[in-house]
């Protein structure tokens, strides 16, 4: 089975994948559709619809589910392409796909579906699964939806699918579309929701508008619609949280150990620490703050003793790592933190 | 959700049989309402019926120029329909067949657009005897489509000219030609806006719609001449310009060749191709909310809705003087 990923680029390279979110509105009391009904709906205990009355059901619960699941449903503009993604806290943290977020601590912009558009940086990821965190940079208070913790979604449940097909549209607004789960196995569940690129990252949600499963790929037939189970995520979640990149898997590149890039030029200096005598312009050095002057004493709690030293200690890092560094500008103690960018 | 595989079986998926039987109420509107055209054994596409005495719209792309067709309605066979009228801006042909009885679609135009949820049925498949659904829901706002590839003018510019726009060759049937636009003419301004380049001149189509006019300036034997030109999508006068597919395309197998520059749609998620279009898009009460149009991609199709239909529906009566 051919499979294809989800994230949409315009000018793409063999099998990458990115694209396709949700804007929402800033309300401060809004109800998760999780707290406005109740749980698990009869229809799903029932092989298959079997009248008028059944089809209505799931019609309702599909239209009152939805002003909050498309709320809190976000396009993730990546610059070069798009993906989808969910919001699952007040304070904006983001559920989407590693393929979409494609590292650590990269930042791209959040488009709601009214077109409002907020800063955001990726957290930590797990690449064989599939799965990725992410928040808001902008303090505020964002919709949100509630997660299906207690795993309670089942081969046959009624769900819906969400995104940003294609990448942003405020004419058209978040697609959705209707399915049921149609395999369900450890880290994937499949649907007959369609997706395509630009759905990568967005939310798979049961009827009472809890997150189930995150779009990750599709297959070569039409009702061959893969997501990430929600389980995943609640797995990986502290890993995530803490900005780890997580596995080996085809999902996203590990940053390779070496090819972190500071950007400054040093000299030793009698007594101990080193002098910044060069600050690469855009470089990570330059965006957090370093300047020409000052003194370098510590990186990450070792003291620096030589040039040499100083780079055997940077060539273990990759890019994307965060870096601490003590120094003393004007004879004043500072700490830097910053993050490795890409040799 | 643990463990080994499991697996849903087919009949009780979304379009397996078990679920769409749950739709055979609106199924049996679609057995009198939806009709399928065809060529000889190849389906070419489904139409809507519109009224007792045979008026049957279609879209027009897909049936070319009407020649040698059936159609089937109920279990009737009907040859050789009159293409009495054709609607480029929506791609919409009627056609009339010798019938009387028929039962047209109920068009919903005293409803509003149908909002994202709402159950919609279609023609799926279908066989000499019977029709069969297809479901799904309202997928998204309903909108315009502006064309794929923008609009034109409909001339072609001489490469080797730099700094200056000197029109090579005038489309026949385009904005230019009517407006008498001439090889060797130096496009100057644009919508009021001084132009020397292609770049510029292309921005200012941007957000164009087909059908709109601009004002042209072209220097001709030292003088200058501004006219009014009818804008054209791309498509339209350049088909032989495909655009490239893109990734997704390549994932959404027989999409419709026709698939932008709609004034209005509403979108739904029915899996369709380009030979399930121009039928009926049902209710669950089997009202009509419009008529399929085109399917967009993989997880998009489009349906022109009741009100818009209605109308173009009268004017293409008019046109074709039927009643």
């Amino acid at each position: 089975m051919a499979i294809v990923c989800l994230e949409y680029t315009v000018f793409h390279s063999m099998m990458a994948f990115r694209r396709a979110a949700l804007p929402g509105l800033l309300t401060a009391l809004l109800l998760s559709p999780a707290m406005a009904q109740g749980k698990r709906s009869y229809i799903n205990d029932k092989k298959a619809p079997e009248n008028r009355h059944d089809l209505d059901v799931i019609q309702q619960q599909v239209k009152d589910s939805l002003p909050a699941a498309r709320r809190a449903t976000i396009c993730i503009d990546l610059g070069d392409g798009s993906g989808s993604g969910v919001i699952v806290s007040p304070e904006g943290l983001i559920l989407t796909a590693a393929h979409v977020t494609g590292g650590v601590g990269k930042e791209f912009t959040v488009i709601f579906e009214d077109g409002k558009k907020v800063k955001a940086e990726s957290l930590g990821l797990n690449s064989s699964v599939d799965c990725a965190m992410a928040r808001i940079t902008e303090p505020g208070t964002y919709p949100f939806v509630e997660i299906d913790r207690d795993d309670s979604a089942k081969l046959g449940d009624w769900v819906f699918a969400l995104g940003h097909s294609g990448g942003f549209d405020k004419e058209r607004g978040v697609v959705s579309r209707i399915g049921r789960l149609v395999q369900v196995k450890d880290s994937t569940i499949q649907s007959d929701c369609s997706l395509i690129g630009g759905d990568s990252g967005g939310p798979l949600f049961d009827l009472s508008g809890h997150l189930i499963g995150i779009h990750s790929r599709v297959g070569a037939r039409t009702p061959e619609n893969m997501h990430v189970p929600v389980r995943e995520f609640v797995k990986n979640w502290d890993k995530m949280q803490k900005e780890e990149f997580v596995g080996d898997g085809p999902f996203a590149k590990k940053p390779e150990k070496g090819k972190g890039f500071l950007g400054l030029g040093t000299k030793e200096r009698a007594g101990g620490g080193l002098d910044v005598d060069k600050v690469g312009r855009e470089s990570p050095a330059e965006k957090a703050g370093l300047k020409p002057g000052d003194i370098l004493l510590k990186m990450d709690g070792t003291e620096l003793k030589s040039k040499g030293q100083f780079q055997d200690l940077l060539k273990e890092k990759a890019p994307t790592d965060k870096v601490a560094l003590e120094l003393l500008r004007n004879g004043k103690p500072e700490t830097l933190t910053l993050r490795l960018g890409e040799r | 959700m643990a463990g080994a595989a499991q697996t849903l079986e087919t009949t009780y998926r979304t379009n397996g049989q078990t679920v769409q039987s749950a739709f055979e109420s609106v199924r049996e509107v679609l057995q009198n309402s939806s009709a399928v055209i065809q060529r000889g054994n190849k389906e070419l596409a489904y139409g809507t019926v519109m009224s007792a005495n045979g008026v049957i719209l279609t879209k027009a792309s897909e049936v070319a120029e009407g020649e040698g067709l059936t159609v089937t309605i109920g279990t009737q066979v009907y040859k050789n329909p009159a293409l009495l009228a054709v609607d480029k801006t929506w791609d919409v042909a009627l056609l009339k067949i010798e019938a009387t009885g028929l039962v047209p679609v109920k068009l919903a135009t005293d409803l509003p657009d149908p909002e994202r949820g709402t159950w919609v049925v279609a023609n799926g498949a279908s066989s000499r005897l019977k029709r069969r659904p297809q479901v799904g829901i309202i997928a998204a706002n309903a909108r315009e489509i502006l064309p794929a590839g923008g609009v034109v003018l409909g001339i072609t510019f001489k490469e080797k000219e730099e700094k200056k726009l000197v029109v090579e060759e005038v489309r026949g049937g385009s904005g230019a030609e009517a407006a008498g636009i001439k090889p060797g003419d130096v496009i100057v301004a644009a919508g009021g806006q001084d132009v020397t380049d292609h770049e510029s001149l292309a921005k200012l189509f941007e957000n164009r719609h087909a059908g709109e006019e601009m004002e042209i300036a072209v220097e001709r034997e030292g003088k200058k001449i501004t006219m009014q030109v009818k804008l054209a999508a791309r498509m339209d006068l350049f088909p032989e310009a495909e655009e490239d597919k893109s990734r997704n395309d390549m994932m959404s197998g027989n999409f419709s060749s026709r698939r932008s520059n709609f004034p209005r749609v509403i979108q739904h998620d029915i899996i369709a191709n380009a030979s399930t279009i121009g039928g009926p898009l049902l209710d669950l009460d089997g009202r009509c909310l419009g008529m399929n149009i085109a399917r967009a991609n993989r997880c998009e199709t489009f349906a022109i809705p009741a009100g818009d239909l209605k109308s173009l529906a009268d004017r293409l009566m008019t046109q074709a003087q039927v009643k």
